[in-house]
């Protein structure tokens, strides 16, 4: 098990890609991959889509961190930790 | 309301340079002549997007015997879908790929038949193994997935260790590592293919170990042999659920091997859309959901886990597309698939050099297999 570093920086793995923009009125997005796809709205959504390779996985936690001001900050970090560790798993992330 | 289906499973041609001995190819393979029309293909592509469907899977005999695969896979991914070319990758050199590449091709799915030349080109009928290792270096250098697929056999499967330390080389993200399933070709050379109990069940550890130690690199993905499992695998994800299979001259089917089942009659994208053919087609809807049960699917906890198995197996096995599939441990047939695991662990059985032992051996060996032809 390896979670990401402050200083990561992560991105859809190669062959990952966005699906079709949602349709309006909902706020689903796919995301498409080798053989499978997952669906994501809400707070996934939010996180893998600053997942750019630009953004540091520290900066990425400290957005959420300030658009979620009345969740805890440390379990903010943890849950979006072992998102991104389960995806880097499957191969569609990076970091 | 019937659900969309989700993926697109494109089989441009019958045609391969390889001639492997498991190929799950029908033993009546779709003639050149009768194959598909580029114009044809664009507008399947475009139904499946508006569909909703979001994966095409470009595979055959050899996708890339096609000279317009670039403009078909331009076409799928224009129409919203995620492309994939399941390949030997004969006939690909890098600048074909990148010309896949800036077409849109997403995913590149490479089949090895061994980590060593000698018996892969023997398993494969071809020789292709040292291309393969070759163009997998050039597919690193494109930013696209890539698949290896290993398929395993009573004559690979002992050194399977030594396998996947020689795909970890290659670096793809993912490696399937699929035992053999027995339709077409395969079928017809499982006595030389089934592995005994004792090579599975030393298989399942080395696989187990090795996903553990490439946990985060290099994804593992295995297809279980469901000859040795309790019950029976949910073929296609369920008849008529999730995929649709368009051959190459245009017959639309629920899965590979349907066209054996008689009775059936298969409708063909010349004539009809591939929605009216999901939603109404007597084929599609032949053995979709509960309804066409036996006992003891209709009652079991199962039946909505694995749909009853594959209704082609247990055509093949049992001689009845209706009944359950063999491979279940709870079928009334299945002392069939208890019969064929019985010849493949007896002593005369296991006394047989497999490659990793008596390679040179089992190359004189006469009769071992039938190697896949090709269309006429």
């Amino acid at each position: 098990m390896m979670p990401p570093e402050d200083s990561s920086q992560p991105r859809l793995a190669a062959g990952c890609r966005w699906g079709a923009e949602s349709k309006p009125g909902t706020e689903e997005r796919v995301v498409l991959f080798p053989e499978g796809a997952i669906k994501l709205q809400g707070t996934g959504r939010q996180v893998l889509e600053r997942c750019d390779g630009q953004r540091t996985f520290g900066e990425i936690i400290k957005e959420l961190q300030a658009q979620f001001r009345v969740a805890d900050p440390a379990k903010i970090r943890s849950d979006i930790s072992q998102f991104l560790e389960q995806l880097r798993h499957k191969r569609i992330v990076d970091y | 309301m019937i659900p969309n289906p989700l993926a697109l499973i494109a089989e441009l041609t019958h045609r391969c340079p390889l001639h492997c001995v498991y190929c799950s190819n029908p033993l009546e393979l779709a003639a050149v002549t009768s194959e598909l029309s580029t114009a044809e293909w664009i507008d399947i592509f475009q139904q499946a997007g508006k569909l909703g469907m979001l994966h095409a899977h470009f595979t055959g005999g050899e996708p890339l015997a096609r000279p317009d695969l670039t403009e078909l896979i331009a076409a799928a991914r224009a129409a919203g879908l995620y492309t994939n070319l399941i390949t030997s990758g004969i006939g690909l050199a890098e600048p074909r790929l990148k010309a896949l590449v800036e077409a849109g091709l997403d995913h590149i799915q490479i089949s090895f038949q061994d980590s060593r030349e000698a018996a892969a080109n023997w398993i494969a009928g071809a020789k292709a193994h040292a291309h393969k290792i070759e163009l997998s270096r050039i597919i690193r250098r494109h930013k696209i997935a890539f698949t290896v697929n290993l398929v395993i056999h009573r004559q690979n499967i002992d050194h399977l260790e030594e396998m996947i330390s020689f795909i970890e080389q290659l670096a793809p993200e993912r490696m399937e590592i699929a035992h053999t399933q027995y339709y077409g070709w395969a079928l017809r050379n499982r006595a030389a293919l089934l592995p005994t109990r004792a090579q599975l069940e030393k298989a399942v550890e080395t696989v187990a170990a090795a996903e553990k130690r490439l946990a985060g690199r290099i994804r593992i993905d295995s297809v279980v042999p469901d000859y040795y499992a309790r019950f029976p695998k949910a073929c296609m994800g369920g008849w008529g659920r999730r995929l649709m299979l368009i051959n190459p001259s245009g017959k639309v089917l629920p899965c590979h091997a349907a066209e054996i089942i008689p009775g059936l009659n298969f409708e063909n994208v010349r004539e009809q859309t591939l929605e009216s053919i999901w939603r109404d087609s007597s084929s599609f809807q032949r053995f979709r959901g509960e309804e066409w049960m036996p006992e003891p699917c209709r009652t079991c906890d199962r039946r909505a886990e694995d749909f009853g198995g594959c209704r082609c197996q247990a055509l093949l096995l049992a001689g009845d597309a209706t009944v359950t599939d063999p491979a279940c441990s709870l079928a009334p047939a299945h002392h069939i698939i208890e019969l064929a695991l019985a010849e493949a662990n007896s002593d005369a059985a296991v006394s047989q050099p497999v490659s990793a032992s008596s390679f040179v051996q089992l190359q004189r060996a006469e009769n071992l297999w039938d190697y896949r032809t090709n269309p006429e």
